[in-house]
Parts: C-alpha cells; structure tokens; sequence
C-alpha cells in the first residue's frame, strides 16, 4: 500500500530527529533589534532561536540545544561547551540564557520566619535582596545533593544554594528546618 | 488577580495621556535588563500606548497601533513579554513566576486593543501571597489577616446562627463548670481555717468533706455535659457544612473545579470540616469557661493577698515567654521529624512499586543500601525526638510549680507574720496552679484561632461562590432527532488560551463521526462541549436547531450515552452500576442492555452474578469488562446521540472485537461522535474530522480525504502503509 518512494513524513520525522548535529565556532549567529538571536547553520538563517540548557544543574554551560523558533521546536544543534565560543558569541548567548533561566542563587540568609504551615524567607541572592514564601507541607525544598539545595516558593520561583555547608552556623540553623 | 496596581505618583504624573485615552493596566516587572531583581518597576497599558518605567523614568513607549501581537511566554523561574513591533519581535519586560499569569492576561488585554475593540480583560485568579502584608493566602479570594476587620467574627457568627439554641446550653453549661471550678478552693480554706486550725469536730469536718466530695462530682457531671453538647455541636455544624459543601460542589461548573487542584478541592472538605470540629470539641467547649475562671481567678488572687498577687503575675510573662520557646523547638523538630518519615515512605514505595525494574537490573543491593541509610537518619531524629518530648512536658510542669514555690515562700512569710491564715494562703496556692494551667492552655489559642479562620476562609470561599443558573422557564425539554451544528464555535478553559477557535460543521442525525488528530489538539475539549460539560465561549452549539444553552440540562443528558477510555466504576455491584443512568429499570431491560454489550456472559461467570461488587475495593474486572458494563449502561437509556472517547484503545484483540460487536449495535442509527487513535475502529465512520492548529483541519468520508493527501492521507499511511 505504501510506496517507498514517499516516504511517509511521520517516518521522516522520527529519522531526523535521531541526527546529532554539532553548532562551533564557525556557525554564526547575530542579535536581533528586538532582543533576540538568529543563527546561520548549514547556509540557513533560523530566526530568533531557542537556546535550551541540557544538564541545567549538573553543567549549566555544557550541551546547549539551540532549537527552532516554532510549536515543534526542532534541534537545530548542539553547542558542546561555551567555553569554546568567541567572546562575543557567548556574550549573545549568556543574555538569552538568562532570559529563559531566572534561579537566584543565595548568598545570605538575613531571616526565615515559620508561621502557620508558611515560611517567610528574606535573604541576598546574587540577583539582589528577597522575600519570598514557601508552604512548609508541600516539597518546597529539592536536595540536588547532599549540600545543594533548590527551594521553590508558592509563586514557583526558584532559588538555588549551591553549598549549605559554605553558609554561617546561624544561617543553617534557620535552615535546619528544610535540610 | 490584580491587573491595575496602585502606581507611584511620580509615575501617574509622567504619563502623558491625551483625551480619551486612559489607562487600561498597570503591573509591575521585577527583572531588569541584566537579570538582577528590580523594585518599583511597572508596565502601563493606556488605550493607545504600552509604557516602561524602571523605577524612576519611562524607558521605552509603543504605539499600540504598530504592533500585531503580544504573547507573554513561559520560561524558567519567570517569563518574558514578547510583543511584535512592525513585524519583528521585541522582549519588553522579564519577570518572575509571580507575574506568569497575570502577564497572560496582560498580552490578551494587549491583543485586544490591537485588534481596535476596547475590552478590558479581567482575572478571576487569585493572589497568592498577600499585596499588603505579603503573607501567603491559603488558596481564597482575601487575606484571612487583613481582609476585613472582624471579618473572623462574622464568618464564625454566620455559621453559628443556626446552632443559636445549641450554644446556649453549652454556655451555661460552661458558666456552671466555671463556678463549681472556682467554688472548690473556697471551700478547702474554710476547712483548714475553720476546721482543721479552729476547732471544729470530726462532725464538721464530714460535712466540709461532703461538700467537696459533692462539688468534685458536679465538676465531673458538668464536665462531661459540656464535652458531650460540644462534640455533638461540633459534629453536626461539621457535617451540614460537609453536605453544604458537597451540594455546591455539584452545582459548580467544572471549570471553577478545574481552577483548583483535586486534593484541595477534597481537603475542604475532609480536613477543613474536621477542623472545625475539633475546634468545637477542643476549643471552643472550654473556652468561654476558661475566660471565666481566668477572670475571676485574678480577681479572687488579688482580693486575698494583693502583694502576693503582684508578685505572682511578674512570674507570668517569664513563664508565657518560655512556653512559647519550648513549643516552637519542639514543632520544629516534629515537623522535621515528619519530613524524615515522608522520605522514608516515599522511597520504600518507590522501591516497591518499581521493584521489577530493580530486579530486572540487578539493582537490589543498591537500592537497600540507600533505604538503609535513609532508614537510620529517621531512626536517629525519632530517637532524638523522643528524647526531647520526654523532657519537654517535666520542664512546663516545673515551670509552673516555680510559680507556686514563689507563693509558698512569699505566702508563708505572710502566714508566719500573721498576715494570712493557713486556709487563705493553702486557696492561693491552688488559684496560682489554676493561673499557670489556663496561661499554658490560652497560649495554643492564637494558633487554634488562625487555623480556624484559615479553615473558616476555605469554606466560605466555596460557599460564597455565586453560580448563574439558567431561568429554567425559558429551557426546553427536547426529543434530540440528532442534527449537530457547530456555528462559530470558540472556547478554551482559561480566557487567554483557546483550545477550539471558530468550529463549523453540521452533522446530520444518525451519522457517524470519527475524530482523529494528534493529542493536546482538543479533541477531547470539542466531546466535553458536546457532553455539556462546559459552555461555549463565543458561537453557538446547536442540537436541531436549538442552542444548547436553551436546552435543560436534565432532558439533554437523559439522552446522552457516554463510553469513555478508561471506565469508571461507582463502588457498588454490576447492577447498580448499570442501572446508574437509569435507576428505575428493570431486571429483563437490564439483562437484554448486557446481552447486547456483550457483558452478560462474563458477568454470569462472577461468582455473585449482576450482584458482584466492583468498584475501587471489589472484584476486579478487566478493562474490557469494564468497558462492556460502560457500553450496558449507556446502552439502558436508548440514548439519541453517543460519545465514544477512545473506547477501544486499551483492550486486546478479543475484546476489542467483542466491544466492536457492542458498539456497533449500540450506535445504530444515533448520531455519534468517536475519538479514535487507531484508524481502523473508525471504518464505520460515515465521515472523518481531523482536528489540528484549534481548528478543523479536514472533513469528509474516508476515501475524500485520502484522496486529498493531508494529514488523515499521513496517518492513515503510517498506520497502515
């Protein structure tokens, strides 16, 4: 019934999605004036493309996807390390990064205040001061690791502490209750 | 969910605005350029203009009339404005999650000006933390703190009212504990004074003892009167409002129900009721009783020895203070504790239900190397734990004895010194342990109070939810021949996001209608619209020629027959599970449903016949028995028009044949709609409705759309090609 010479687009499809395509040096990308970034890869310009972490966690700066613009967001490629960009093309990327990925990381922790199942957090990230709220009952607290941890609050913000042992024995104190 | 916030005035004064031209919405972004956290930061929306303000200057202006769209996309931890500026498309604000949604709302209300009409959008959603006082609200339209003063009084008043004759017996009951509490140490005095010091004989004595002994079974008789009226107040306001509850909770449209999360919904009512009765059993029957005694008991201190009164109360902060600390380490380390304990559960049931996959990999060690550690760190808190507890309730105890040492020296100075008599200073000593005893049991009240306004907030939120229910003169009872039309059918579950845009099709009575298309494309939302499960938006929805609005809910759904993927059963037997659609039919009209489901050989092969019990904890069926029991009861009430949402997806070869027999015989001549994903259950579709992009995509019999070569021509390829 099915001629091979049409093969089918879904069977296309899932073909193509299995290609591992590398994004160096040598592909280019520019800014757009509305704040965003195109990309020239194998002699097409993609506009204003998506630029996905792959281990946001583990290697926030390895294996970036860089993706289509549209509902199916194809790969277009994969960016290995940005450590291996030219200056300007990180810089292009860091700025779309940061505008797909907002996880203040605190620094400090001024107070944390427990009341009636809520606890009221006031601390120093490296995005500046913050008050935020979390529900005491839900998983609000993710241990990444023995000593990472990423608090989501009931907005479904998120902030990260790289290292609970890097803070002050009064800060883990007010934070003994979530460890 | 506030659209237009209370803007600074440094602001309202730089916005130039020309004649009618106002301000639609004003919302803050808290993202600057560089990514860093931003205060007093606002995005205006005036009829003509988008406005950026940083805090201190407008930054940037677009002109409505240049733009074609906004959209506000979801990233992660925030989202950013995306608007498209003489084609091209421009971020104009980042923000954090807080804003997500009302950022959604924001580009709808962008777009609608665009499109030249002058709408304003509104959010029925609600804030989750407070804009004043920046507590989290648990999930109501106001603050439970700073809503509306003696907002808590009212609400408590309300509910109350009903219960007016109920309350007063618990208050008298409560005014006699309190006497009979206070008349006790009276009595003692006067027994060491006037008996044990003067000189009164055995005989009086007896009559004092009598009168103790009388008065401490009236303590007790009270007592439990007034526990027993309480618990039974407290039950039965707990139970009206479960029914209350419950009633508007069918009443609701689904979408309020869909705003909420399931658990939630149920939380109200399971864990909100009981807390109001506890709140009655525990609180509230000692209450008023407490307040008394407390009152009198400061009163009668002072009366008998002033000096020793005030000494006495300098010893109450002191030991409020120490309480309060107490408890608070110790809700620290139980709420630690419990966290522990929900790891552990939640890792053994992990393990457990995934168990061929650790054995399948050879896992086995690992695992319960991990489980063993996580099993010793929750030993090891318990341990500590306990260990605090058992200290915990000695200490509050020897804290409220200082009290009474205090009083004993102080108060036997004064007895030496002829000051006091023994009597006087022995009823002292028992008004201090009273004292101390309601200080302790008053200091939970702030804590038992938030939890019931929080409770109370919860409850009303629902109970105050207004519905608009149709003037039922003006619907109609209607015998569906099966004509279907859709006219400019739109609709989405939220207001900013359409699911189906602009339908039209008209389908004739009897015909049947196979729906494909690939999942997230709203099928499913277009069956719900036909199910009448929610109303349409914009357009109409036509049943011979009649809005579906029009139509009363009861005669539409009396003849609608629905067979779902996964079918669910009441717990309850086969029969009452048939029967649900019609609770009125017989047992040969129940018999004859099951033959022509293909249902009534297997049931015959249960060990209790039509009167097995299935559901959640009964006899379990298959999938495909389920489904035939689905089919029989739709089968009951003969329906006119039949929903099928991929009813044959999950069975095997056998069954799926038989439930094709079934339905086959089931959609004769009735108009009907199937989802399906494979195409093959759709062959006796007269025609074909691909759905995709919100929209009809292509319609039309089998072999039409084949012949066009779209997306049914792709499917269909890959399917069976």
């Amino acid at each position: 019934m099915a001629d091979n010479n049409s093969m089918n687009i879904y069977e296309k499809e899932a073909e193509e999605m299995t290609a591992m395509r590398k994004i160096t040096k040598q592909n280019k990308f520019e800014r757009t004036e509305g704040g965003f970034i195109n990309l020239t890869f194998d002699g097409v310009t993609y506009e204003r493309v998506k630029v996905v972490r792959l281990f946001p966690f583990t290697d926030a700066n390895k294996y970036i996807s860089i993706r289509q613009n549209d509902d199916k967001a194809r790969e277009i490629g994969i960016i290995e390390d940005m450590d291996e960009l030219d200056d300007d093309t990180r810089s292009m990327l860091e700025e779309q990064l940061r505008l797909n990925y907002f996880t203040p990381v605190i620094e400090k922790i001024h107070n944390i205040k427990d009341e009636y199942g809520y606890a009221y957090f006031h601390v120093k990230t490296d995005k500046g001061e913050c008050k935020f709220a979390i529900n005491m009952a839900s998983n609000a607290v993710t241990k990444l690791s023995d000593s990472r941890l990423i608090i989501t609050d009931l907005d479904e913000n998120r902030f990260e502490i790289r290292d609970v042992n890097a803070l002050t024995q009064k800060e883990r104190r007010k934070l003994d209750l979530f460890l | 969910m506030i659209l237009y916030y209370d803007i600074p005035h440094k602001l309202t004064e730089t916005v130039p605005l020309s004649d009618n031209e106002r301000i639609y919405y004003a919302v803050p972004y808290d993202i600057d350029r560089e990514g860093n956290w931003v205060k007093g930061a606002y995005l205006l929306v005036t009829t003509t203009k988008i406005h950026i303000y940083d805090g201190e200057k407008i930054t940037d202006t677009i002109e409505i009339k240049r733009c074609q769209k906004a959209k506000a996309e979801a990233k992660v931890g925030g989202g950013i404005l995306v608007v498209t500026i003489d084609g091209l498309e421009h971020v104009l604000v980042h923000y954090s999650a807080k804003h997500l949604s009302r950022y959604a709302y924001i580009a709808r209300g962008i777009n609608i000006l665009i499109s030249g009409r002058f709408e304003e959008v509104e959010s029925s959603e609600y804030e989750k933390t407070c804009p004043k006082c920046a507590r989290a609200i648990p999930g109501t339209k106001n603050c439970p703190k700073c809503s509306k003063e003696g907002g808590f009084l009212k609400d408590f008043t309300n509910m109350a009212k009903p219960y007016k004759k109920d309350f007063f017996g618990i208050f008298i009951l409560m005014v006699l504990a309190a006497v009979t509490t206070l008349l006790n140490p009276e009595i003692q005095k006067h027994l060491i004074n006037d008996v044990l010091k003067g000189n009164g004989g055995m005989k009086q004595a007896l009559i004092f003892i009598m009168l103790m002994f009388s008065l401490s079974v009236g303590i007790v008789i009270v007592n439990i009167l007034k526990s027993n009226a309480s618990t039974r107040l407290g039950a039965k306001i707990s139970a009206d409002l479960r029914y209350k509850l419950f009633k508007k909770y069918q009443e609701l449209p689904l979408a309020f129900i869909n705003d909420r999360r399931p658990g939630e919904l149920l939380n109200r009512i399971t864990q909100d009721t009981t807390y109001i009765r506890e709140f009655m059993e525990d609180v509230f029957c000692n209450l008023f009783a407490v307040l008394f005694i407390f009152i009198w008991d400061v009163l009668f201190m002072m009366i008998l020895n002033i000096k020793l009164a005030l000494l006495t109360f300098i010893f109450v902060p002191i030991v409020v203070v120490m309480i309060l600390a107490f408890r608070r380490t110790v809700s620290r380390i139980f709420h630690l504790q419990w966290r522990k304990n929900d790891d552990v559960s939640s890792d053994l049931q992990d393990v457990i239900s995934g168990m061929r996959v650790v054995k399948t990999y050879g896992r086995e060690e690992a695992e319960s190397e991990r489980f063993k550690v996580l099993s010793a760190e929750f030993s090891e808190t318990q341990r500590r734990n306990e260990t605090f507890w058992a200290i915990f309730n000695p200490i509050i105890s020897f804290l409220m004895g200082m009290g009474a040492v205090i009083v004993v020296y102080f108060g036997g100075l004064d007895v030496f010194g002829d000051k006091m008599s023994a009597g006087e200073l022995y009823q002292f000593i028992t008004y201090t342990l009273l004292l101390f005893q309601y200080i302790n049991w008053m200091s939970w009240l702030p804590r038992e109070l938030s939890l019931l306004t929080s409770s109370l907030e919860r409850i009303n939120d629902i109970l105050s939810q207004e519905i608009n229910t149709p003037d039922e003169d003006t619907l109609v009872d209607l015998e569906i021949k099966g004509e279907i039309r859709f006219d400019h059918a739109t609709f989405g579950y939220k207001s900013y996001q359409p699911v189906l845009e602009d339908i039209n099709a008209v389908i004739k009575p009897g015909e049947m209608i196979g729906i494909v298309g690939a999942s997230g494309t709203g099928k499913s939302t277009l069956i719900n619209l036909l199910m009448g499960l929610y109303e349409i938006d914009d357009g109409h929805l036509l049943i011979d020629n009649i809005d579906l609005r029009n139509i009363s809910r009861k005669s539409y759904h009396s003849q609608l027959g629905v067979v779902l993927q996964e079918t669910f059963l009441f717990n309850g037997t086969i029969i009452d599970n048939i029967r649900f659609s019609k609770p009125d039919a017989t047992y040969d009209e129940i018999v004859y449903a099951a033959k022509m489901a293909n249902a009534h050989d297997f049931i015959c092969q249960t060990p209790d016949g039509y009167n097995t019990y299935v559901g959640e904890k009964g006899y379990s069926l298959s999938g495909g028995e389920r489904q035939r029991i689905a089919i029989a009861r739709a089968i009951l009430t003969n329906p006119r028009l039949l929903i099928l949402d991929e009813a044959t997806a999950s069975l095997d070869t056998e069954s799926e044949f038989m439930i094709q027999k079934a339905l086959e015989r089931l959609t004769d001549g009735k108009t009907t709609f199937a989802i399906a994903h494979r195409l093959s259950t759709l062959k006796k579709a007269n025609r074909i409705m691909v759905i995709d992009g919100h929209n009809i995509a292509e319609i039309g019999t089998h072999e039409e759309l084949l012949s066009r070569q779209g997306i049914y021509y792709n499917l269909h390829q890959a399917q069976i090609g």
